[in-house]
Formats: C-alpha cells, structure tokens, sequence
C-alpha cells in the first residue's frame, strides 16, 4: 500500500504537537510494510527531498512570499502540495492508493486530487477551528471553518484523536458518527489502528 | 488524434457575469475557436439565473460556487473562489475521461485553479496577462499589492506561453516578471464589427437628433470618467475646438470625475455643446459610434484602447493619445489621428482637422474599418491561438509528462 500524508509541520519544523504526532506514524507505517510518503513545507534548512528511516520526505515552499495572513499562505501553499502529489502519482504509475490530510491546511489539495485523479483520502483532525478561536466567526475564521467542513464532507473517513473529538466533529459539522474513528495519539498499536482504517476505505472505494 | 483539439478556459467573468473587459474577451475568442473546430470548456463564476452548465454558442459553460460567505479582502476571495474553480473543473475532467489537452487562464484571478490543475492533469497550460498588478497600481507599495504581484509572477512562470493582447502590454509583462522573450506570444483583441453592419442601412436622423443639432458635428468621448482615461484633456479641449468647428460633444461612461467635469464644462461656459448621457445600453452606444463625426481616446494610460476598434469598426474617425495600446492600433494620418496625451492643444488640433476637412475623415474611415476587418477580427485571434496550441502540444508530446500520462 502507498499512502501520502498531507502535515503542514514535520520535523524538524515543530510548531505545535502534530509534527511529532506525524513523524511517529509514518515511522511506523514504514515499519509495517506500507510505502509511506509524507509531503510538507520546507524549513529552509533540508532541503525538499529525503528518506530518512524510509519515509519519503517532500517539502515544498510557497512561490508567493509575500502574505497578508495565514490564510492566503496555505490557499497558495496547495498547489505546490498538487504539484508533489501528482509527481508522486505519476512516478509510481499511479500507485497513490491514499492520502492522509493531517488538519485542514491542504484540504484544498486532497479534496482537487481526489476529483481529479480518485485518490481517496482521510482527514485526521488535529484540531479545529471553533475551538482555536474560541467560537469566533470572522470572515476569516469562517472561511477556515469552510475548508474543514469541506474537508470533513469530502472525505471517505475522519481520524480524531479522542472520542471528545468525535462528537465535536457531530456537533460542529453534522458529521454522521459512524463517518468518524477514533485512534488515539498514545496508541500503542498507532500505525496498527490507523492501517486498519486505511483498509477499510481502499475495500470501500475499490 | 481523433477528436478535436480541447482546451479549458478559466476565466472568473463571462457574460452575464461581466466586471471588466476579460469577460466579452473570454466569450469571443471561445465562440471563434469553437468556429475554427476547438473543442471549447469555460469554467467560470457563478451569477444569478446563469445556468451552472449550459452550450452558448458551441462552447460547454460551466458556472461554479464562488464562494459567498464574507472574505477578509478582495485577495483572500480570490484565493477561496480558485479552491472551488480548482475541484469543479478536476471533477469535469475527469467525467470527461480526461479529454482536455491544454489549460488556458485569464489574469492571476484563476492563476491558483489554473496551477494546480497544471500538475495534477500535466497538461501545457496558458496564460493570457490581460494587466498587472504593478501597472493597475502605478507601483507596488503594500504588501497586498506584493502578494498579488507575485502571484502573477508565479503564473508567469508555470505557464508555457504568456499571451499578451498588444506589444506594449508584451514588453510591460516581460519587464515586470523578467521573462525570456519567447515565452511571449501577442494575440490581439478582436472587435465584433457584426454589430455595426448588421443594420447598416437603418436612417439614424431620428436617434441623431436627440444629441445633437443637424449643424452640430458630434464629438464622442466612451469610457470610464476617471483620470487615467483622460476625459478632462477633452473637456479642457472643448472651447478651443469650438472656436474652428460648431460641434457636440457626446461623454458616454460614469466615474468619479463627473462632478468635476461638469464644474469645468459650466465655468468655461459650453454646457449647450457638452452631453453627460452616463452609462447607456449596448444598441443605442452602436448607433452614437455610428453617428459620431469623431471620436477621441485621450487616455494617459491604455494598455489596449478596445474603444478605438470599435469606433473603427463603427466607420468613425478616431483620435487617440499617442500611448500604450492605442500607438499600435492607430497608423498616424492613415486610419486616425494621434495627439500628445494630456495635452489639450494638441488633442483639439487633432479633433479640428477631422471635423474640417471631410475628405481626410472620409480616407480615416476607409483604412481604419479596413484594418479592423484584417487585423483586429477574433477569428483570426482563434486562428492564432489554435496554432499556438498546436505547436505547443507538438513540444509537448516529446516530454516525459506526455508519455507519464499515457
């Protein structure tokens, strides 16, 4: 199985806890056998292709350097994330057989590569927005809260990360509970769990 | 290949949608390469009792979710709309079997949509740069403005080929984004001239009549009433042209600098031969271009002057600044009259020496209808255009993209 997983920080760039959180499962997706691709930005410092322990790592950056918020930064950032996932696609004769958005900042590229070439994907939500901001509906924090509705509607299934999180995606965004899983981030049997529901969504969509 | 050549066009305005001047340019050139045996697909913005798919003119449309909740700006709309253009136009091509063979965007208001779908579908991907940031803002000052600058930049880059609508606006792109010359192709605009010989033999007296006395000869100003337009050149022009020619003149368009103007037409005492008509329905503008003895672009900054055609294509004499767009339409003395911008002198001489000698404006109006029927017409911009494609696929079908994707 391939899997390409969507993080917008990995490490070494750490700003918050998805990076670890990230870094982990891909180790030990590779661990269990699974072809793991991760694509995320670049910090400057790697340069944009590796494979360390295996996991091969692409990082993009943004050709608009100029922004005026974190929102016009990720809407641009997408088609670079496009640009690495369809050359991982193609470079595998098509072998791409999931894609794993981890939270919503390039929900926009899954959501494209799955209309466009019938990758499906699974969104693992890290957090989400109403509670980042406190309840806030700004049209910049409404148009946040768009692409994780998008995002939550689009794919083939939701990963959360506590059964709180769960039912906040239910009461939030109308998500149909049986839509969402919950594999927690201090699992033991992490890659385990998480390939289990990669599985479930190839048997779906095949 | 067996089927005919397709191209998809993004574009976030097409009739009835229609902000500025990208929108009838997407609609004609679509409708003359649809002629000229292109398979045609124009994703679009949505618009209030528009279809969402719909075949105008030969050309499949389809309209898709905007994005309508409130934005943070202008850009960040821009940005949000192009995630939806980018997934509706993804989800199009692949019910149609992938059967697209170059991508083709208009301005960096669909650049991101345009991009992505680019790398996803490896297909060669256009650019037409219908203005830039830089040049719309006289400079780049503020970051806003930087974002979209590079924005455009960025497009540039992705794309195979940028087209540019005339030669000043090619020099202006490649300086503005340092491109390679060949990567710059100048496709110009067409004009519709149908709409101006469809009812050629109609008796316009009547329609004449309510602008203008028969005496009177009418000078047509069409356009936007703002600076860089340069009505106010015109309307500081006025006395000294009256003072040779007993003349109307007609200002078609709104703006901020009508209160303005109208304070300079009754301080210089010729408000009886100056006409503020304000915006005015398609038919009736035909017929003031038709009647008009004259008409003047005295713009400052033009980099087309689309109004200079179809004043052209309307059999009235023109006279334009000598700038931007306007220099390359407009052969000096031979289909029109170019004048100094910003100088109303040298703009009144112009309009004087078409008004007073009749023989003069008669030789303009033959060359310059002449050479809008074999210069400026859209089939020949679809011709150009189609080859354009051609020539870039025969490139294309040796990369390695080409042969990945089969």
């Amino acid at each position: 199985m391939q899997v390409v997983i969507f993080s917008w920080e990995y490490p070494p760039r750490i700003v918050g806890q998805l990076a670890t959180y990230v870094k982990n499962l891909a180790v030990h997706l590779v661990k269990n056998q699974t072809k793991t691709c991760v694509i995320t930005y670049d910090d400057y410092v790697t340069g944009e292709y590796d494979e360390p322990e295996g996991i091969v790592t692409v990082r993009v950056t943004n050709p608009v350097h100029t922004h005026i918020g974190v929102l016009t930064w990720v809407l641009t950032l997408n088609q670079e994330v496009e640009r690495a996932a369809a050359n991982m696609y193609y470079s595998t004769d098509k072998q791409v057989d999931i894609i794993d958005a981890q939270d919503w900042h390039f929900i926009p590229a899954a959501v494209t590569l799955k209309k466009g070439l019938g990758i499906p994907f699974i969104y693992s939500v890290e957090s989400l927005e109403d509670h980042r901001s406190h309840g806030a509906n700004s049209p910049f924090n409404m148009a946040i809260k768009s692409i994780e509705w998008l995002g939550l509607y689009e794919a083939e299934r939701v990963l959360v990360k506590s059964a709180w999180m769960r039912d906040e995606t239910s009461r939030l965004y109308k998500v149909p509970l049986e839509k969402v899983r919950v594999v927690s981030s201090r699992s033991s049997k992490l890659a385990e769990e998480v390939l289990e529901n990669y599985r479930t969504v190839l048997g779906k969509s095949k | 290949m067996s089927r005919d050549l397709s191209v998809m066009m993004l574009s976030w305005e097409y009739p009835p949608r229609i902000i500025g001047g990208i929108s009838p340019h997407i609609y004609y050139l679509s409708r003359s390469l649809a002629r000229n045996g292109v398979k045609v697909y124009v994703v679009t913005c949505d618009f209030p009792g528009a279809a969402a798919h719909e075949v105008v003119d030969g050309v499949e449309v389809y309209r898709i979710d905007s994005y309508k909740n409130p934005s943070p700006d202008f850009a960040t709309w821009v940005y949000l709309m192009n995630l939806n253009m980018q997934k509706e136009a993804a989800a199009i091509i692949r019910q149609l079997g992938g059967e697209v063979d170059v991508f083709h965007a208009h301005d960096w208001l669909v650049a991101t949509a345009g991009i992505g779908l680019k790398h996803v579908f490896r297909k060669p991907f256009f650019a037409t740069m219908h203005s830039t940031e830089i040049g719309r803002r006289n400079g780049i000052h503020f970051d806003y403005e930087r974002m979209i600058h590079e924005t455009e930049a960025w497009l540039t880059y992705e794309a195979w080929k940028v087209i540019c609508c005339s030669d000043y606006m090619v020099h202006h792109v490649q300086w503005a984004f340092g491109l390679p010359a060949d990567k710059l192709v100048m496709i110009p605009n067409g004009v519709n001239a149908e709409v101006y010989t469809k009812n050629e033999k109609e008796n316009l007296a009547m329609f004449r009549s309510k602008y203008a006395l028969p005496e009177e000869k009418i000078v047509l100003f069409v356009g936007r009433l703002v600076y860089e337009k340069g009505v106010h050149v015109l309307v500081n022009a006025a006395p000294k042209v009256l003072e040779k020619a007993n003349a109307k003149f007609i200002i078609v368009g709104n703006g901020y600098m009508k209160d303005q103007l109208s304070t300079i037409v009754n301080a210089t005492g010729i408000a009886n031969k100056v006409m503020f008509t304000g915006f005015v329905d398609d038919e009736t503008l035909w017929k003031l271009q038709k009647c008009a003895d004259v008409s003047v672009v005295p713009s400052l900054f033009e980099p087309f002057g689309i109004v200079a055609l179809e004043a052209m294509a309307a059999k009235s004499p023109v006279v334009v600044s000598d700038t931007g767009g306007l220099s390359e339409i407009v052969n000096h003395d031979v289909d029109g009259v170019k004048v100094y911008a910003g100088n109303p002198d040298s703009l009144a001489w112009g309009i004087n020496r078409v008004l007073t000698d009749q023989t003069y404006a008669n030789a303009l109006r033959t060359n310059a209808y002449r050479k809008v029927q074999e210069k400026y017409n859209w089939d020949k911009s679809a011709q150009q255009t189609k080859t354009m494609y051609e020539s870039v696929l025969a490139e294309y079908s040796k990369s390695f993209w080409a042969k990945k994707t089969q």
